[in-house]
């Protein structure tokens, strides 16, 4: 995991957040197929077990037909959860572009309640890198701005429509 | 459309330096009229007019006539093709956290 060379060559996101609830509570929700319908997203075949395999039905983009394929990499009730999060499909550029990530979850007891840790990890540079380059920096602060505007937009908690 | 002949597309309309910041004023505003656009743009309201025309055509804008008046804004779907991962997950996460905040305060009573 530590490879210094691999990490300067992919980047990851984190949302490091407290709830007011136990890690258990935390927990059921985020391993219960009911209630990851109801926040995230429906997982057919979900099982919080090492080895399980599951998917989640996005909206499609281009050749790809928006299955995430997901296989759980590690599960201590309460504590942490970690799932391989792959799809995408060669022919896309952006939404759509092969995708090899990793999605964990760390729970961790704190006064008043849980704080809870998501990193997704390993996007690697985006084949539009380059596109993004030519446009200059400015330009990337438009497409975040207009990328959290789109996200108002579709208030629904459905992440499956859209064309 | 394939994707690449959209981002394509969306590419070659924003690599104009003054249509880009024409479309970047848009982005930061709510709506905008022609005449606001062209106030301190340093171009003619007829230069103002054409990528406004080029940019709508590359489904990144949308206008909306008012009387007299057209008002524009950004069509956040029209940049879809330059999404990439990382931004669209960025998204998607911190709107999950807030599902999830929601769900628990229902289930944790």
């Amino acid at each position: 995991m530590k490879d210094t060379a691999a990490e300067a060559q992919t980047r990851e996101i984190i949302v490091d957040e407290v709830f007011p609830h136990a890690p258990e509570t935390l927990w059921k929700t985020l391993t219960n197929g009911e209630l990851m319908a109801r926040w995230l997203m429906a997982p057919t075949g979900f099982e919080a077990v090492k080895g399980a395999r599951f998917t989640f039905q996005t909206t499609p983009g281009g050749a790809w037909d928006g299955v995430i394929h997901c296989h759980v990499l590690e599960a201590i009730p309460n504590q942490r959860l970690v799932y391989a999060w792959q799809g995408g499909h060669p022919e896309n550029i952006g939404y759509g572009a092969p995708l090899d990530t990793v999605v964990t979850w760390s729970l961790s007891r704190v006064a008043g309640g849980t704080r809870l840790r998501l990193v997704h990890s390993g996007f690697s540079s985006p084949s539009n890198d380059s596109a993004y380059k030519t446009m200059g920096d400015g330009w990337k602060k438009v497409v975040e701005k207009v990328a959290a505007i789109s996200a108002e937009d579709k208030e629904a908690p459905s992440a499956g429509e859209t064309k | 459309m394939t994707r690449a002949a959209a981002l394509d597309s969306v590419m070659r309309t924003l690599a104009d330096p003054t249509r880009r910041a024409v479309f970047e004023r848009i982005v930061k505003s709510d709506e905008i009229s022609v005449v606001d656009l062209t106030q301190g743009s340093g171009v003619t309201q007829g230069a103002i007019s054409q990528h406004l025309r080029s940019l709508k055509l590359a489904g990144l804008i949308v206008d909306r006539a008012q009387g007299r008046n057209v008002f524009y804004r950004a069509e956040p779907k029209g940049l879809a093709p330059l999404v990439d991962w990382m931004g669209h997950y960025g998204v998607f996460w911190r709107e999950r956290f807030a599902n999830l905040r929601t769900v628990l305060k229902e289930i944790d009573k």
